[in-house]
């Protein structure tokens, strides 16, 4: 059983997890779109569907929409995908140093819980650890310290060192999250890390489907 | 006790499938099974002696019940062999194959389900068993004129590859080290990895255990186990089957990342439960932690008398983290007018082919306090190196706890200086860059 996108970002919220402030436009109340208004430009639309396990691969993403006219032709556009059951309209975050958090329940060792530098580092180089789940701040700083990249969370070469503390709650908070065995696989890819802050940026979740039922209800928006 | 106890330290014992020759494994097993210290009731139905050993037509018609019963016959007997061990035996060795290996998991799910009802342990099935030198237990089908056995010492060997656990003989041979116990577990219906360590963590004669592992069946309870075990004495775990990756379907990122192996050497990682990476690290690793204990610190010194041997050992201590870090102010003071000029006072400290075994040891002596293990690297196609060599060492290893590996090359005086170095407890090793190898086994290195 598959969460949307901002369900699974409402989730993170209500656990104390930055997301980028957003809307939920369902396809049916698209017509609808002209009188939003608390959303700030430059805007991100993302195509949302239980049935679409990666957006750019159907270029289910458009990024730096700059004014309500190229918001509405985004929209239209990505309604028209197959499987779309509306669009995520996110305002645009701050560029920062992107990792990968995430939890699988594994075969043998049951509730195991991810980190990774993102981008090339783990497409590429494969740099991830895992541990089992749940952690402890302290068991979360050792998981980031595994990784080969990890000088880069602080500071390398000018770049400014990245918010840790922010980065251990949240992978503290997902490992409690998978330790209780009712979700089988969730993935914050990428999260941006800040001097200060961080913001996950994409989220997936899938579920036991027996808890399935827990989605909620009332998912137009996450918006506070 | 502990249930494997009955396993391991058998008084007495009982073959089903028991022959006349060692054509037949039943026979070599038979063989095997006459040094042993305890009782052995071969049961055969066609012999009334086996071997110069009453033997029995049946299970049921054994003298007396046995700690452990060893069966081979063909799997399809087996069900029926293991009904009549009810109140015969507490456990036993299934050897026969023919079980989940080929896809029979009812037949094993049976034999599970039988010995569970007859509250008795199963080791196996496919599997060839235990040796314990200890007690001259050996239920392999492999006789000594073909797999020699190591001597008796401190490593306990745990593996799930018949295969692999008698190619370790060889090597446990080789590296002049001995063995407590050996086990294969083959399918592991019953008694897995998980129980054996945690049966060795109180096993006095084993102070290390070096474990092979395809794959495992509980993950939960072999972290549980393995912690435990490793808490007590040093546990090697060496994996097969790392390139595989399973879960190339997974719908997030995280999950395609999870191949097995990525999360179980994370897992390790977590728990501080050691992984060797290969055979030779696995061997290399296991005679230095069989012939000295660990220490704290990564500091090392290299000490030798060939300048390239030197260098070697210092790459590979890069390569493993440790630490070379020049000789201290004081001791380089202390040292110059003791040495001719042109030895190199550095570290790693070249003593030139000049060198005389009271060299070692002054320098040795001298920088104890300042490092936290020593390579110590003699070439002996030079004259100045004799066997007092020795005895000066043995004074040196006697004044600290710390450890100490050796390499000795050339053929003069090699060997011996080797055996006798061995026998003083340093470890000695076929090169520099596999003695420093060693060295980590037993040093702390810096985790970044």
């Amino acid at each position: 059983m598959v969460f949307l996108e901002h369900e699974v970002k409402r989730l993170l919220k209500e656990a104390g997890i930055s997301v980028p402030k957003g809307l939920f436009v369902s396809k049916e109340k698209a017509e609808q779109l002209s009188t939003i208004v608390d959303l700030s430009y430059p805007l991100v639309a993302k195509v949302s569907s239980t049935k679409i396990s990666s957006k750019s691969n159907v270029q289910g993403v458009r990024i730096g929409l700059k004014n309500a006219c190229e918001l509405k032709k985004a929209v239209t556009e990505l309604l028209q995908i197959k499987d779309a059951e509306g669009v995520l309209l996110e305002e645009m975050a701050p560029q920062g140093l992107e990792v990968i958090v995430g939890g699988i329940e594994d075969e043998l060792f049951g509730p195991v819980v991810m980190f990774g530098l993102g981008g090339i580092f783990v497409e590429l180089f494969k740099d991830v650890a895992f541990a089992l789940a749940p952690l402890t701040e302290e068991e979360a700083l050792w998981l980031i310290q595994q990784v080969k990249g990890y000088q880069l969370l602080e500071g390398y070469r000018g770049r400014p060192s990245v918010d840790k503390d922010t980065l251990l709650k949240i992978i503290v908070t997902i490992s409690t999250f998978i330790a209780t065995g009712l979700i089988k696989e969730i993935d914050l890819n990428p999260i941006a890390l800040y001097p200060e802050g961080a913001m996950v940026l994409d989220a997936k979740m899938l579920v036991n489907a027996q808890i399935g039922n827990l989605r909620p209800n009332n998912s137009n928006t996450n918006s506070p | 006790m502990n249930p494997l106890e009955s396993l391991f330290n058998p008084k007495s014992i009982s073959l089903i499938g028991a022959a006349h020759t060692e054509a037949k494994f039943g026979g070599i097993i038979l063989k095997n099974l006459l040094r042993f210290k305890g009782k052995v009731y071969p049961v055969n139905p066609n012999y009334t002696h086996l071997m110069g050993l009453k033997a029995y037509p049946s299970v049921e018609e054994l003298p007396e019940s046995v700690d452990l019963s060893i069966i081979i016959r063909p799997a399809l007997e087996v069900p029926e062999i293991l009904k009549a061990h009810k109140d015969k035996a507490k456990c036993v060795i299934i050897i026969s194959s023919g079980f989940a290996e080929i896809g029979e998991k009812d037949r094993q799910d049976e034999i599970l389900h039988i010995a569970r009802e007859l509250n008795i342990r199963i080791l196996g099935p496919n599997c060839i068993g235990i040796y314990n030198p200890y007690q001259r237990l050996d239920t392999l089908f492999l006789s000594y004129e073909r797999l020699k056995r190591p001597k008796k010492g401190n490593i306990a060997v745990v593996s799930q590859s018949g295969a692999i656990l008698s190619c370790l003989f060889g090597a446990i041979r080789k590296a002049n080290i001995g063995l407590s116990r050996a086990i294969h577990y083959g399918n592991a219906v019953d008694i897995d990895e998980s129980d054996i360590y945690e049966y060795l963590a109180n096993n006095d004669e084993t102070r290390v255990v070096i474990s092979y592992i395809e794959s495992v069946r509980e993950g939960r309870k072999f972290i549980d186990r393995a912690r435990l075990l490793s808490e007590k004495k040093p546990l090697l775990i060496l994996k097969s089957g790392k390139s595989s990756r399973g879960q190339v379907a997974a719908y997030s990122h995280t999950g395609r990342l999870a191949g097995r192996y990525e999360v179980f050497h994370s897992i390790l990682r977590q728990f501080h439960i050691k992984e060797v990476e290969d055979f030779d690290e696995l061997m290399d690793a296991a005679k230095a932690i069989s012939y000295q204990k660990p220490s704290p610190g990564q500091r090392v010194l290299i000490l030798t008398n060939g300048g390239g041997s030197g260098v070697l050992a210092a790459d590979e201590c890069m390569r493993q983290k440790l630490e070379v870090t020049p000789l201290p102010e004081k001791s380089l003071k202390i040292l110059k007018p003791l040495f001719p000029s042109f030895c190199v006072l550095n570290n790693p400290l070249d003593l030139t082919a000049h060198a005389r075994d009271e060299d070692y040891l002054t320098a040795l002596h001298e920088l104890k306090e300042d490092y936290d293990g020593f390579v110590v690297i003699s070439l002996t196609g030079v004259t100045g190196i004799t066997e007092r060599f020795i005895d000066l060492l043995k004074d040196f290893k006697i004044s600290t706890p710390k450890p100490i590996v050796s390499h000795i090359a050339y053929d003069s005086i090699s060997r011996k200086l080797t055996l006798l170095l061995e026998k003083i407890g340093i470890p000695v090793y076929p090169s520099p860059e596999r003695a420093v190898r060693g060295l980590k086994a037993l040093l702390n290195p810096s985790p970044c």
